[in-house]
């Protein structure tokens, strides 16, 4: 019960400041609009962070940390990695392109219609992966905290989300985003650093307690493929290049004034992220302890709700619990609106763009989409499947984009046969990896975790494909005027 | 019987198969020439009069006799120049076998010359469909150019009215509030420069609240601060790219006569936010307001000169830079205010402000 009251207001919080957050600039004096140019960095990099630190990262990396072992904090690292190659490769380029989306970016460089269309595809595979793990986080912490089934919390979620992005959420907002940064962070935590003091000595020393050779090795295997290196690799590939190509997360660099702000913000993202991941590592180590059992029969996802009661008893462990159980339902409410509006923009703008688009429409299809998908989708963990939308953004988005701002050569010929090659062989394997059993070795890794292959393929489809055609007379100034400082 | 009329439909579908054919190879034409003689379609269009005359080759010549464009064999300059001339000599069609050259007469002005060899249809309605094609093209460029006079007029046109006011009321002041008196002059020269920078047709949503601040906190002055005003901005639509003046004359228009013409105070609303790929921008006034049918017939460029340059204006910029879904919605009654919202993508291929 208390689970339920702290989620609610949570959500109610979050509305108030959609209304009126958005509004918050209110003034009557001249000053006003000196003072938002320049909103500050550091507001701005807590916004991506609170839309960027989703399910996956409050609850699917403790669940697989419990599960795979240690290995699992590469997720951490590269998903924060990534913001080292936004900051060099990305930033500064796409906020002087003025393109808010991958679509807009497509149309500027290459100035086809067709790829304009073809980037808007992607974008929705990438979202409905990346959308359908969180669906399935609210879906869990619903079940764990109010005792409803499965189904009945994703639909609910799904519910909730579109309502709260019909109400207000449309405007995205810098605010919100930001507040639910800060809501994960403490109430992430505030109860680890409650729950590691009261768990004892005792409890302290087992959980640090390692093993290189098995659940403590620092390598990530994936379904015991007995290839760890190359899962660890191809996992970094993935997520590291996959945070480029992020659709929602591209166009949050444009609240920034300048190119060499918007670089500063995503440093300022790489401190935030790590300040974060500290605390579900913390859960991890302490759920090999007193969760052992979630190994065996239950799901490991639940691990950081299903802690806290675990080692506090009686009314401490309820509220514990309940104030997990609402940052991870902040986590999947900031991530889940944000890329149901990347999502629905898509949709509305790109794809059909026959009269005044109707998003609200587009967003609830989306989320009717995304919630019919989460519900076969239980046992799924939700880190693999973030690992999949990461690993099509990073064999689609990122050679286009990468290309696209470093390399005059591209053409739209090329850059489609890149992204058609790109999008299916990412979503092939991870498809062909869920649907079959293929026996163990390196065949499951590069199913499982396609990156470390389909990257390469798709920035050689791209050159190989461009080289024998002709750019475009304007690609050198299309080109020039992203690097020209200003 | 039945035989009979199958036959006869079969012969008229053919017959509207063929018209459509027609239609489209013109409107194809038409698209081709749509930069005039010297654009880049002239040489398909060429193509394509020699496949609709079934000729052995097709030129098209400008006036000072320059081939412009050829499908199939050219002729040898002495011939093309010796076909010309007699051509545009008497500004009448000129034979000279293998050559046959017909005067292409644009706007009642002699402006080139198709120029065919062995083409087995009539020449001169081609002709004619050619030159009504260059007609198009002047138009269409004529057409940009009135926009941008119409937007030149726009910038020039702050009111005398206003300039005396303004004028007026830092005067007012200066002696009894000499600081406010120098921020307004300030105020006042940014807006002036703002209005006349001649520099690009797009700014960023910033630069064009900027230029709305000065002009509205001079009228503030006016109305002795009985105006409210509030500008409210999420971050994220700054650096939207916009055309040049579209948020100030809508301003400027909810002063003039939704405030103006209302006894005690005012208030006045500027709000902008990202709406998905949109970027809206709302200007609300509880002034007089005004009859909706009123709206609609000045939004179609019918209301008093005085209104419409303003509201018409925009709204006509905005359909052509963004398409013709993208125009200025207006809701008002009378007495009751009215509220007006700009509704745009936040990032259209061109648009870009300098």
């Amino acid at each position: 019960m208390a689970g339920l009251l702290a989620i609610g207001l949570l959500l109610a919080a979050s509305m108030v400041i959609g209304v009126r957050g958005v509004r918050a600039t209110r003034s009557t004096t001249p000053d006003f609009l000196v003072a938002s140019r320049r909103i500050a960095p550091g507001l701005n990099a807590m916004a991506i962070a609170g839309e960027y630190v989703s399910a996956a990262s409050v609850l699917g990396l403790a669940g697989l940390m419990l599960k795979y072992g240690i290995g699992s904090l590469w997720y951490a690292v590269g998903f924060t990695a990534g913001y080292v190659a936004v900051a060099a490769l990305v930033a500064g380029p796409m906020r002087r392109s003025g393109a808010y989306t991958v679509p807009d970016f497509a149309d500027y460089r290459l100035g086809s219609a067709l790829i304009r269309r073809l980037c808007a595809v992607i974008v929705l595979v990438i979202m409905w992966l990346y959308l359908v793990p969180q669906f399935k986080g609210a879906g869990v912490v619903l079940h764990l905290v109010s005792g409803a089934p499965y189904w009945v919390g994703v639909v609910l979620a799904g519910l909730v989300v579109s309502v709260s992005i019909a109400a207000g959420g449309m405007r995205s907002a810098t605010y919100v985003q930001g507040f639910h940064y800060l809501v994960k962070l403490l109430f992430i935590a505030v109860p680890a650093v409650f729950l590691v003091v009261h768990a004892g000595a005792d409890a302290r020393a087992s959980a640090l307690r390692m093993d290189l050779t098995d659940w403590g090795r620092p390598l990530l295997d994936v379904e015991d493929s007995g290839q760890p290196l190359l899962a660890t690799w191809s996992l970094l590939l993935a997520t590291t290049l996959g945070a480029v190509g992020l659709p929602h997360v591209i166009m949050r660099f444009h609240t920034s004034a300048t190119a060499r702000t918007a670089r500063r913000v995503a440093v300022g993202v790489i401190v935030l992220l790590g300040l974060f991941y500290l605390f579900p590592a913390v859960y991890g180590l302490l759920g090999r302890v007193f969760t052992p059992w979630l190994v065996e029969g239950g799901d490991t996802d639940t691990v950081t709700v299903a802690l806290p009661g675990a080692i506090v008893s009686g009314t401490w462990g309820s509220v514990l619990t309940a104030i997990v159980a609402a940052g991870a339902f902040a986590a999947f409410l900031s991530t889940s609106s944000g890329l149901l509006m990347a999502l629905a923009g898509g949709l509305s703008h790109d794809l059909f763009r026959a009269g005044v688009p109707r998003l609200r429409m587009a967003v609830a299809g989306g989320a009717l989409v995304a919630v019919l998908l989460s519900l076969p989708a239980q046992q799924v963990d939700i880190n693999v499947a973030v690992g999949w939308a990461f690993a099509v953004a990073a064999s689609t988005f990122c050679p286009l984009l990468v290309l696209g701002i470093w390399w005059r050569g591209l053409t739209a010929a090329g850059a489609a046969a890149g992204l058609v090659v790109g999008v299916c062989a990412a979503t092939g394997a991870a498809l062909a990896s869920v649907l079959t059993e293929p026996e163990a070795g390196w065949l499951v890794v590069l199913l499982a975790q396609p990156a470390a292959w389909t990257v390469p393929l798709a920035f050689l489809v791209m050159i190989c494909v461009s080289l024998p055609g002709r750019p475009p007379q304007w690609a050198e100034s299309a080109v020039l005027r992203l690097h020209v400082p200003g | 019987m039945l035989d009979r009329m199958r036959a006869r439909r079969g012969g008229e579908s053919a017959d509207v198969r063929l018209t459509a054919r027609v239609l489209a190879a013109i409107q194809d034409l038409d698209a081709d020439l749509r930069d005039g003689l010297a654009g880049r379609g002239a040489q398909s269009a060429a193509r394509r009069l020699r496949r609709l005359l079934a000729a052995e080759a097709v030129v098209l010549a400008d006036l000072d006799g320059r081939q412009v464009a050829a499908a199939g064999p050219p002729p040898e300059p002495a011939e093309l120049r010796a076909v010309l001339d007699q051509t545009y000599e008497y500004g009448s069609p000129a034979h000279r076998p293998p050559w046959s050259a017909e005067p292409l007469v644009v706007a009642g002005e002699l402006s080139g010359a198709l120029v065919v060899r062995g083409a087995e249809g009539e020449l001169a309605p081609l002709a004619a469909l050619v030159a009504r094609s260059l007609d198009h093209a002047a138009l269409r460029r004529a057409r940009s150019r009135i926009a941008q006079a119409d937007l030149r007029t726009l910038r020039a046109q702050i009111s005398p009215h206003f300039l005396h006011n303004a004028l007026a009321v830092i005067g007012a002041r200066i002696r009894t509030d000499p600081d406010r008196a120098r921020t307004l002059l300030n105020d006042f020269a940014d807006y002036l420069r703002y209005s006349f920078s001649a520099q690009g047709d797009y700014a960023t949503v910033a630069d064009e609240l900027q230029a709305v601040q000065t002009y509205l906190e001079l009228q503030r002055a006016r109305f002795d601060d009985r105006m409210e005003l509030t500008v409210r901005m999420a971050p994220e639509v700054l650096p939207v790219a916009i055309p040049f003046l579209v948020v100030q004359p809508l301003v400027e228009n909810a002063v003039r006569h939704g405030l103006e013409p209302k006894p005690g105070p005012g208030a006045i609303s500027v709000s902008g936010f990202a709406e998905g790929p949109l970027c809206v921008i709302e200007i609300e006034d509880d002034g007089v307001g005004m009859d909706p049918g009123f709206a609609r017939s000045v939004l179609a460029g019918k209301g008093p000169p005085a209104k419409r340059v303003g509201l018409a204006n925009v709204d006509q910029r905005l359909r052509a830079v963004y398409g013709p879904e993208y125009g200025l919605v207006i809701e008002t009654a009378p007495g009751s205010g009215t509220k007006v919202q700009v509704r745009v993508p936040r990032f259209m291929r061109g648009v870009r402000a300098n």
